[in-house]
């Protein structure tokens, strides 16, 4: 069987944990955008701590996804929970220091004048700051978006959804006779959902930039 | 895999001072301790003997370093090449699909390799070198074109040859960029590794593999811990290359 | 405000600094120290020293982004040291030398800001915006909806002075407002900005570095020595006439004397025979002696008739130029 005539059959299972794949990974980015943005609002007049929380954040990074996903079973067992908390856990860091970055790159000049316009400290964030840092923590979201696609591929090891589980079931069957098949649909949404995530953040980059913004 | 791939030129936030081989230490010592005077079944005694956690442990480092010398060794030249001027029109497709190649995920890259040809050592190398070529390649190329063009025109008026503008100007000046990258892709060797034991390759993700097979915590654990370990200890020795390498005066 | 304590300034008077000081933390030396200063209501005073003398730091006293360390500031018969800064800054216009306006937004909203925060309602914002752009000379139906992006450096500070205009603030505080900008615009908006002041009658405080933008500027000019020192508050004429010490006098560089002439009018100078009938330039009250001068030597007659200003016709000769500009001690102009 080709491989087209393969994800033809089975074209329902495909779309269905293309949706799941879609779904975990917006979720866990969703709570990772509320704490990321969160954490970099909260920490503006503590920058010890800001740095502290970056530097944990950047090295929880570098640890490998799978040891995360078994670290977090004793605690939450197999399935949905850990590959949302290890999805979240990792998609902190890019959100964090992007909202970080955006908010201390604001022309110095721009909130000189809100201030001495009589902008209270809110005012300045909500009218003139957050604006001016939003397409940085946006940039921010969608880069952890894409990590986070790919890193969900690999919660199938622990029973996550997703479409990681096409993948393994390849694998689970090698030397079959759709074997390829079956993990390169998998592989293939992956990629897939990663690119049209994309452009659908460009789309949203688009949209919410502020007009006076654009070149 | 780690998630260090999509964290592109700067490998993340740097973290100073022995904080994390501390950390590493007092992970290995502790799991170590609790081992000792744990009360194990034999299933869990077999596969955390002392010898076994030692041979996994070698095969990981194994399968990190095989890789990233590979990953050294092709990417560098690879990317210097692409960025010399009879290439510029391969280079910018070349970026672009180094770019669009962090959206495939590492399991899918290892997984199809295993069904296309073999499992094993071997296999699993040539996976994770395909997977971590890309952040070399992408960060030699942007390393060797964001040097001053003034820097290397000064060098040609000097009378110095191509060759010479490129081993005492260019990638002298390339070098910090470079190195982050090699960092990335050691960092993406040693999460990927772990996902190596699904194609008989061994690696402290049999551990966790196991554990989660035979539902053993206390071997579940153990390898999540030491691979933990494991990422802290590189990540830190990785920083530390980086800082001694780094061209003084820059 | 209806018992005012004995401290309490004069009606006329729209800024009194009392003693005003600023020390940062960690640092040695005041970076303004016990500096006092009436400013009238009305009045174009200008701020003028070298780098590092205290002048910024004083006028972003006046409206607080800078705490005084001591002292008390008085806007307008209240004391306003210890009111709540915000309010404060919305009753102040501010014009910083790198205008800060706020990139997303439009000129309207950037104008309109200050007022929405007032509670204005959204037809007398408009109204308002509009009113403001053709003050500062721009036409409102096409610059109303551009970003300042896609302004001029010059068209992006008349925005700026609009929106410092935007809340009729009394005050206006102006940080070397045209610094940034090319000689020419900036000559040219210094020009419109004199003519605007003369409508609009605010009291403002300038901060600048140049002195011949201070001289052509300000009703009064207070200049700054190292460590904050006030060393003259007075009018530019008195400035070039009477300078207080040797800092004073060189600050102001050389051809005091010279440059006396472009600040007095043809109007000061007293005296004049019946006009001849030939051979005399004619110039109005209103010409700066030194306009009057350069008209006599580019014709190459010692005399000249005054016309116009409803004072009748007289004549005046070189002499009487000279010997009036020589004696101008002064007089405001």
């Amino acid at each position: 069987m080709s491989f087209l005539e393969y994800v033809d059959r089975n074209s329902d299972r495909i779309a269905f944990l293309t949706v799941q794949h879609v779904e975990v990974v917006l979720l866990s980015v969703a709570i990772a955008a509320v704490i990321g943005v969160g954490l970099g609002l909260a920490t503006e007049r503590a920058p010890r701590v800001r740095r502290a929380l970056l530097a944990v954040t950047g090295t929880l990074l570098t640890i490998p996804s799978f040891a995360l996903f078994g670290l977090l079973i004793p605690v939450l067992g197999l399935g949905l929970a850990p590959t949302v908390v290890t999805l979240t856990v990792y998609a902190v860091f890019p959100i964090l220091r992007n909202t970080v970055t955006g908010l201390e790159t604001v022309d110095p000049a721009v909130i000189d004048a809100s201030r001495g316009m009589g902008l209270g400290s809110r005012q300045r964030l909500m009218l003139v700051r957050l604006p001016l840092a939003w397409p940085v923590i946006l940039n921010g979201i969608r880069v952890a978006t894409i990590m986070v696609v790919a890193i969900a591929a690999i919660g199938a090891a622990v029973r996550g959804p997703g479409l990681g589980e096409l993948i393994f079931r390849g694998l689970s069957r090698i030397g079959g006779a759709n074997a390829f098949n079956e993990a390169m649909s998998g592989v293939a949404g992956v990629v897939l959902v990663a690119l049209t995530l994309d452009l659908l953040f460009v789309l949203i980059g688009r949209l919410t930039t502020p007009r006076g913004l654009h070149d | 895999m780690s998630a260090a791939d999509t964290v592109t030129v700067e490998a993340g936030a740097p973290v100073r001072g022995w904080a994390l081989p501390a950390i590493a230490v007092t992970l290995v010592a502790g799991m170590f301790g609790y081992l000792h005077t744990a009360h194990l079944d034999s299933i869990e005694a077999r596969l955390l003997a002392t010898d076994e956690i030692l041979a996994r442990t070698v095969e990981h480092v194994r399968l990190v370093a095989a890789s990233t010398a590979a990953v050294i060794v092709i990417a560098v030249p690879l990317g210097v090449l692409l960025t010399r001027r009879r290439a510029r029109l391969l280079a910018a497709p070349v970026l672009a699909l180094a770019n669009a190649g962090q959206a495939i995920p590492s399991i899918g890259v290892l997984v199809l390799l295993a069904i296309l040809f073999d499992v094993g050592f071997a296999m699993a190398v040539i996976a994770l070198v395909a997977y971590a070529a890309l952040p070399v390649l992408r960060n030699t190329m942007i390393g060797l074109r964001q040097v001053d063009r003034s820097v290397i025109d000064a060098g040609r008026g000097m009378g110095m040859s191509p060759l010479q503008v490129l081993l005492k100007i260019e990638l002298p000046l390339a070098v910090p960029v470079m190195i982050a990258g090699i960092r990335i892709a050691l960092i993406l060797n040693v999460g990927v590794a772990t996902l190596a034991t699904y194609t008989n390759a061994g690696g402290l993700g049999s551990l966790i593999e196991s554990g989660i097979v035979f539902n053993r915590m206390p071997v579940l654990m153990t390898g999540s811990v030491l691979t933990v370990a494991l990422a802290l200890l590189v990540d830190w020795l990785a920083g530390l290359t980086e800082q001694v390498l780094r061209p003084r005066g820059l | 405000m209806t018992d005012p304590t004995p401290s309490t300034p004069p009606p006329d008077v729209m800024i009194r600094l009392e003693g005003l000081a600023k020390r940062y933390p960690g640092q040695s030396a005041d970076a303004v120290s016990a500096l006092s200063m009436d400013i009238r209501r009305g009045e174009f005073v200008v701020f003028v020293g070298p780098s590092g003398c205290g002048k910024t730091t004083t006028l972003r006293m006046i409206n607080r982004l800078v705490e005084p360390s001591a002292g008390r500031i008085w806007i307008d018969g209240e004391d306003v040291t210890d009111v709540d800064p915000d309010r404060l800054r919305r009753r102040i216009g501010y014009v910083i030398q790198q205008i800060g306006l706020i990139p997303h937004m439009t000129v309207a909203q950037n104008v309109g800001l200050v007022p929405r925060l007032l509670g204005w309602d959204k037809a007398r914002i408009r109204d308002r915006v509009d009113e403001l752009l053709d003050l500062v000379g721009l036409d409102p139906a096409v610059f109303r909806d551009r970003y300042p992006k896609q302004l001029s450096g010059g068209q992006q500070q008349r925005v700026g002075v609009a929106r410092a205009l935007a809340g009729d603030p009394p005050v206006m505080l102006m940080d070397e407002p045209f610094g940034a900008i090319d000689p020419i615009t900036r000559d040219r908006l210094q020009d419109e900005f004199l003519k605007l002041q003369e409508r609009i009658r605010k009291t403002i405080v300038f901060v600048t570095h140049d002195i011949d933008e201070a001289l052509k500027l300000g009703d009064r000019i207070a200049i700054f020595g190292e460590g904050s020192r006030l060393a003259q508050f007075a009018t530019p004429l008195e400035i070039l006439s009477a300078p207080a010490d040797d800092y004073v006098r060189s600050f102001v560089g050389s051809g005091a004397a010279i440059r006396r002439l472009g600040l007095l009018r043809v109007a000061d100078i007293p005296g004049g025979g019946t006009p001849p009938s030939d051979g005399a330039v004619r110039v109005t009250e209103d010409h700066t002696v030194y306009a009057a001068l350069e008209k006599m030597l580019e014709s190459g007659t010692d005399r000249m008739v005054v016309g116009g200003n409803g004072r009748g016709e007289r004549s005046l000769t070189l002499r009487d130029l000279l010997l009036a500009a020589a004696r101008a001690k002064g007089e405001p102009r």
